[in-house]
């Protein structure tokens, strides 16, 4: 059997394109060891650590941008623009978290231990999604996603005697664990309908025609499942009002975006690797036809369309009737997933740039967000709605930027939201899927209805007068995710070449 | 598909295999059957309500078995299981190593990257050492059973 | 009769469903992850077996290997998780746990 040992070579050399990785993962290292050393109320040493680190491979992502796809690692990894543009994103939304995490009660507060731990993690976790968004082979597949699930579901239960934090981490690690054993099961079946564990080499397999369908499209479907709850699209979505209302909300503001972008990175990839064929299409049916061939058994988009209908249309309907803000922005993260499907469904360069661009304005908005309520919980304990009220003279300027938060999130002018909807809804008109453009204008309408709720309660609501000061800290770092919420929504040009170079560079879709 | 398994010449073997622990079997079963026959042909029958008790070392038994454990088991038991699974990586890799070796320039790599994992695992275990968590007694005073408890 | 292909796939499906059906009828926690490790496992033959039939390499192996860390790693995690659990609601029972969304 060894003679049969092809081995790809890695070497030292494939390291130079993976030099974010490397940062973040030594920097995993050095933060849990700087926490044995750290003496004081709060954990200098792992924070300064963790935020450098972070920085540091945001510097080093940003001045290597891969030019063209790249098989580095024994073929395990592939670098490519889509993994330089997530690796810009991911180092960048660690970097947020651990900045406002060090202001947070939740996370520094004086019952606390393993306060350092926290840090360590949030750099491990930024790891294993960029790993998730350059994954090119069955076994790194699975290896991110469990690193990213492992990391979140101690994250989750870090106010390990909080009853409320225990609570979210149980069902995190019981869902998770299921949901990837059956995504596992899948993937076991995919590799057996292709004898390849490699997404291109999968392709090949299908492409020649070597696999029985019904086992192609369960497989499909288990692996389906296991990305589905990454993002928490519909059927796959129990845990995610329950988690992140019971994680502290510095953890619940990292998953609603940081996971939730690495599974579409991920989906993507194996999805536009695996049962995507590039080109053909357009020069055949014109403007309204994807630029790749499906491959494989099913409609598989059509399928994507009616999770992202069935996935938009609940989380808002549910987010109406919340008074909890966490579980209401849990919702409205839900519905998030389905206009993001809607531009997976494409198969189209501009749906996938159409989603890059909107992940990188919703994870600003978002974090923007949740730090409001990270902020406000410092102050006032809570965070139900009715905690806000009267809020626009407690605090006005608070109250304007979460504003500009909440525009953005229903997607108004003229803010980052807007422009990012704008793109999505024009590549699906585009392609001629007008009733999917229906369902999701109607569903926007609706968010409008919950998002101003919290509105309402700020600036409409009588309550205590008493000026509130949030952390300086907290200040700081809002006016730096509202500022870019704002000015996305007027000049966005540079942003959008960024995004459309990452799609001109992927792999996938024949880049 | 047939010369990469040659499955029909394994499969004999298999057979045979089976047969000699079918074999094993009949043998064990009987000749526990036959101790026990003879020691009943031989022994005095004579019943006490003592005998029938859990021998504790001569002593009188205390208590249920049925104690629960000290959680440190669990904990112990947890570092256990994981470093011990990641020796899996190591059989492997000491298998092909030879091989390895033999090839320009990998045999470095491959010791070094292996030297790596085993870096990288031991301070997982520092930190863990550190921590106290491996201290068989630690202060496990009672904490409130949840800060949010009192502010609900 | 020899033991081919679809034997295995037959005993990773059988494992397959025992491990859905004690995931979704447990309610001990304990149990509940007992379901996991046998999906973990299920997979696990499927990837041994179809190495050995189907891609007549190492792959399938190889990611068997990595399957086994990462489920000792997340059992691991999830035990240390129930035990925070028992420790704060005193019982494994997972309809014990409901404190949110009420």
């Amino acid at each position: 059997m060894f003679e049969t040992l092809a081995l790809n070579a890695p070497s030292w050399s494939d390291l130079r394109h993976f030099v974010p990785e490397t940062v973040l993962v030594v920097t995993f290292l050095l933060a849990l060891m700087a926490d044995l050393f750290a003496r004081g109320r709060r954990p200098a040493g792992p924070f300064a650590l963790a935020l450098g680190g972070c920085l540091v491979a945001l510097a080093a992502a940003v001045s290597s941008l891969p030019a063209g796809p790249r098989s580095i690692l024994g073929d395990l990894v592939v670098v490519d623009g889509l993994a330089g543009f997530f690796r810009v994103l991911f180092p960048l939304i660690g970097a947020i978290t651990i900045l406002f995490s060090w202001a947070s009660g939740e996370i520094m507060g004086p019952r606390r231990e393993h306060k350092g731990e926290f840090y360590a993690l949030v750099a491990l976790m930024a790891f294993g999604m960029c790993v998730m968004a350059s994954a090119a082979d069955l076994i790194m597949l699975y290896l991110s996603v469990e690193l990213v699930s492992l990391t979140s579901y101690v994250m989750a239960g870090y106010m390990r005697t909080s009853l409320r934090s225990t609570e979210a981490s149980l069902k995190y690690v019981i869902f998770g664990s299921v949901s990837s054993g059956v995504m596992l099961y899948g993937l076991s079946l995919l590799f057996g309908l292709t004898g390849e564990t490699t997404f291109v080499e999968i392709r090949a397999a299908l492409l020649a025609g070597r696999a029985d369908n019904f086992a192609l499209l369960v497989a499909m479907v288990f692996v389906l499942a296991g990305l589905g709850y990454k993002i928490a699209a519909v059927p796959f979505h129990f845990w995610c009002p329950d988690v992140y209302e019971g994680a502290p909300t510095p953890v619940t503001a990292l998953f609603s975006v940081g996971p939730k972008a690495a599974g579409f990175a991920l989906m993507i990839r194996f999805f536009y690797t695996t049962l995507l064929s590039p080109g053909g299409g357009q020069a055949a049916a014109g403007a309204a036809a994807p630029d790749g061939v499906i491959v494989g058994p099913a409609d598989w988009p059509l399928l994507i369309a009616i999770l992202s209908v069935v996935t938009m249309t609940y989380g808002n309907l549910v987010a109406l009737r919340q008074t909890n803000v966490k579980r209401l922005l849990a919702y409205s993260s839900i519905a998030h997933v389905g206009y993001l499907l809607m531009g997976f469904l494409m198969l189209t360069a501009a749906g996938l740039e159409a989603i890059l661009f909107y992940l990188l304005v919703y994870a600003i908005m978002n974090l923007g967000a949740f730090l409001f309520v990270i902020a406000l919980n410092n102050r006032l304990g809570g965070e139900e709605i009715s905690d806000y009220a009267g809020l626009s003279t407690r605090a006005p300027w608070v109250a304007l930027m979460m504003m500009v938060f909440l525009l953005s999130l229903t997607g108004l002018p003229p803010t980052a939201g807007f422009i990012g909807k704008m793109y999505l809804f024009a590549e699906v008109i585009n392609r001629h899927w007008f009733w999917l453009a229906v369902v999701g204008a109607l569903n926007s309408v609706v968010s409008l209805f919950y998002y101003m709720k919290i509105a309402k309660a700020m600036y409409f609501t009588p309550g205590e007068r008493a000026p509130l000061r949030l952390e300086p800290l907290h200040t700081a770092v809002l006016i730096l995710l509202a500022a870019p919420t704002l000015a996305l929504g007027v000049y966005w040009t540079p942003f959008k070449n960024f995004v459309d170079r990452a799609v001109a560079g992927f792999a996938g879709l024949g880049g | 598909m047939i010369p990469a398994c040659p499955l029909a010449a394994v499969s004999t073997g298999m057979h045979a295999d089976f047969a000699t622990v079918l074999i094993f079997i009949l043998f064990g079963v009987f000749f526990g059957l036959l101790a026990l026959g003879i020691a009943r042909l031989l022994r005095p029958h004579n019943p006490h309500p003592e005998k029938l008790v859990t021998y504790e070392c001569g002593e009188l038994p205390q208590g249920s078995a049925w104690v629960r454990f000290n959680v440190r088991f669990y904990l112990i038991a947890l570092f256990f299981i994981v470093f011990d699974v990641e020796v899996i990586f190591l059989y492997p890799w000491a298998v092909v190593f030879r091989q390895l070796a033999a090839a320009p320039g990998l045999g470095l790599l491959a010791l070094l990257e292996m030297l790596l994992f085993l870096a990288i695992l031991v301070v997982g275990l520092a930190y863990v050492w550190a921590k106290g968590d491996l201290d068989w007694v630690k202060s496990l005073t009672a904490r409130p059973a949840g800060e949010e408890v009192a502010g609900e | 009769m020899n033991a081919g292909l679809e034997h295995f796939l037959t005993v990773g499906a059988l494992l397959f469903g025992l491990g859905v059906f004690a995931v979704l009828t447990r309610r001990n926690a304990v149990g509940l992850l007992m379901g996991v490790e046998l999906i973990l496992n299920a997979a696990n033959l499927n990837f041994a077996a179809f190495a050995r039939y189907v891609e007549h390499g190492i792959d399938g192996q190889v990611l068997a290997a990595f399957v086994i860390v990462l489920a000792a790693a997340e059992a691991a995690v999830a035990l240390a998780i129930v035990l925070a659990m028992f420790r704060n609601f005193g019982t494994v029972h997972v309809d014990a746990v409901d404190r949110l969304r009420r």
